[in-house]
C-alpha cells in the first residue's frame, strides 16, 4: 500500500520519548526515496499517454489522468513525511545543543546522519556567534534561581579549577559550596551533582 | 544612578532601593512575563535590554566592592540573589525570544514580524533559516524526482506556498492521520 513505509517514518517519531534521539533510519528513508522515484515514473508515462493520445493535459479527466493524480499526491504524501521526519529531528538536535553543550558525546553522535551532524555544527556557531555579540551566556541559568550558591558534590575527578570567586580543587566525591552559575555547567555534564535538602 | 553615602556596615535603605529596585526591572519583568504569554514574538525592547545589562554590570561591580570591603555577607548575598534574579529574567527573555524564532523562521521572516527582531535576532534568524533549508536539502529535497524539490511548494504545479511553514510539518499530525491508516488497513 501507497505511503506505509513513510507512515512507519513518521510513526518511529512518536514512538521514541520525547527528548530521546534515535539512529537515522537510512534503509527506510532510502526506501521512502525509491518508491517516490517509482512514483514518478509511473506519473510521467501515463501523463505521455495521455498527451500521445491527442488529449489536453489540463482538462482530461480519463482513467490516466486519475492514476497519475493518484501517483502525484502519493508523491507528495511521502515527501511530507520525510520532511516532517527530518525536521522533527533537527528539532530534537537544537534542544540538544541547549541541554549538553557544543561537544555532543559518541553515543548520540552516531545516531545522527552526516547532514545532521553538519546542521548542529552550523547551528551551534550561529548560537555562538549571537551569544557572543550580546556578551551574554544563555545556556546557564535554565531554572529560575533560588540561591545564590549551591551545595554540589563531585562525581569525576576535575582538578583545580579558577571560578569567578574561588578556586577550588575539585577532587572526587568532594563537596563544595559553589556558585550556581558555575555549577551549572558542570551540572550539565555530569560531573557534578547538586544537593538538595 | 549613585552609590550613595555607604557606612561601610549598612547600606541605607533608599540607596538600596535607587540601587536595585528601579522600574526598570519591573519593566524587564513586564516584558518578559508578555513574551512568555504570547505565542507569537513581541516587538523587541532594544533600550530595556541595553539599560538592564548596563545596570547589571554596575551591580556586579558593586556587589564584588562590597564582598571585598567585608560588608556584612549577608547583605552581600541578598544583593547577589537579587542580581541573580534579574539575571536569569534578563536571560530567559532572550532565551524565549530565540525559541519563538527557531519555531516560526520562515514565518517570521516573510512577514512584517521580521521588524520586531532585534539586529543580532535578524542575523540569528537568517543563518538558522539557511542552515535549515540547506540540511532539508540535502537530506530530502535534492533526492526526490524534479518538479518536488521546492522546500515552499509541494510541487512546481502548486499555486502557492503550500508546504506551509516549516512549523507545520509537525509529526503528531501526521502520526493521527497514519495512525487512523493504519488503523483502518488493520480493520480489513
Amino acid at each position: 500500500m501507497y505511503g506505509r513505509r513513510a507512515c512507519q517514518l513518521v510513526k518511529e517519531l512518536s514512538d521514541r520519548d520525547a527528548g530521546q534521539l534515535t539512529a537515522f533510519n537510512r534503509d527506510l528513508f532510502d526506501q521512502v526515496i525509491k518508491e517516490c522515484s517509482a512514483h514518478h515514473l509511473e506519473l510521467q508515462s501515463l501523463m505521455r499517454i495521455i498527451q500521445e493520445g491527442g488529449l489536453d493535459i489540463q482538462t482530461t479527466r480519463n482513467a490516466d489522468h486519475f492514476g497519475a493524480a493518484i501517483h502525484h499526491l502519493a508523491l507528495i504524501r511521502n515527501k511530507r513525511c520525510l520532511m516532517a521526519y527530518v525536521y522533527n529531528r533537527t528539532g530534537t538536535i537544537q534542544s540538544l545543543r541547549w541541554k549538553v553543550g557544543p561537544v555532543l558525546p559518541q553515543e548520540i553522535q552516531e545516531k545522527l546522519n552526516y547532514s545532521e551532524e553538519e546542521y548542529f555544527k552550523n547551528y551551534s556557531a550561529a548560537l555562538e556567534s549571537y551569544m557572543s555579540e550580546l556578551e551574554l551566556d544563555l545556556t546557564v541559568d535554565m531554572v529560575p534561581p533560588k540561591d545564590p550558591y549551591i551545595q554540589v558534590r563531585v562525581l569525576d575527578d576535575i582538578g583545580d579549577v579558577l571560578l569567578s570567586d574561588q578556586s577550588p580543587n575539585l577532587a572526587r566525591h568532594s563537596m563544595h559550596f559553589l556558585k550556581r552559575t558555575d555549577a551549572e555547567q558542570f551540572i550539565s555534564q555530569g560531573l557534578m551533582e547538586e544537593l538538595t535538602g | 544612578m549613585a552609590s550613595g553615602s555607604e557606612d561601610g556596615l549598612g547600606i541605607p535603605s533608599k540607596d538600596y532601593d535607587s540601587l536595585i529596585a528601579t522600574t526598570d526591572v519591573e519593566l524587564l519583568k513586564r516584558a518578559w512575563q508578555n513574551e512568555k504569554a504570547a505565542p507569537e514574538i513581541l516587538q523587541f525592547q532594544a533600550d530595556l535590554i541595553r539599560r538592564s545589562q548596563e545596570q547589571i554590570q554596575l551591580m556586579e561591580d558593586t556587589v564584588e566592592e562590597y564582598a571585598e570591603n567585608g560588608t556584612d555577607p549577608l547583605t552581600v548575598s541578598l544583593y547577589q540573589m537579587d542580581l541573580d534574579r534579574t539575571q536569569f529574567l534578563l536571560r530567559s527573555y532572550l532565551r524565549i525570544r530565540l525559541q519563538k524564532i527557531e519555531k516560526y523562521m520562515l514565518h517570521i521572516s516573510k512577514t512584517e514580524l521580521w521588524n520586531r527582531l532585534s539586529k543580532q535576532e535578524q542575523k540569528f534568524a537568517k543563518r538558522s533559516t539557511d542552515h535549515m533549508e540547506k540540511h532539508l536539502k540535502q537530506s530530502v529535497l535534492s533526492r526526490l524526482p524534479y518538479g518536488y524539490q521546492s522546500i515552499l511548494k509541494q510541487s512546481i504545479s502548486s499555486e502557492d506556498d503550500d508546504m506551509g511553514t516549516i512549523s507545520s510539518f509537525c509529526a503528531n499530525h501526521f502520526f493521527l492521520m497514519c495512525y487512523c491508516l493504519f488503523l483502518s488497513f488493520l480493520i480489513y
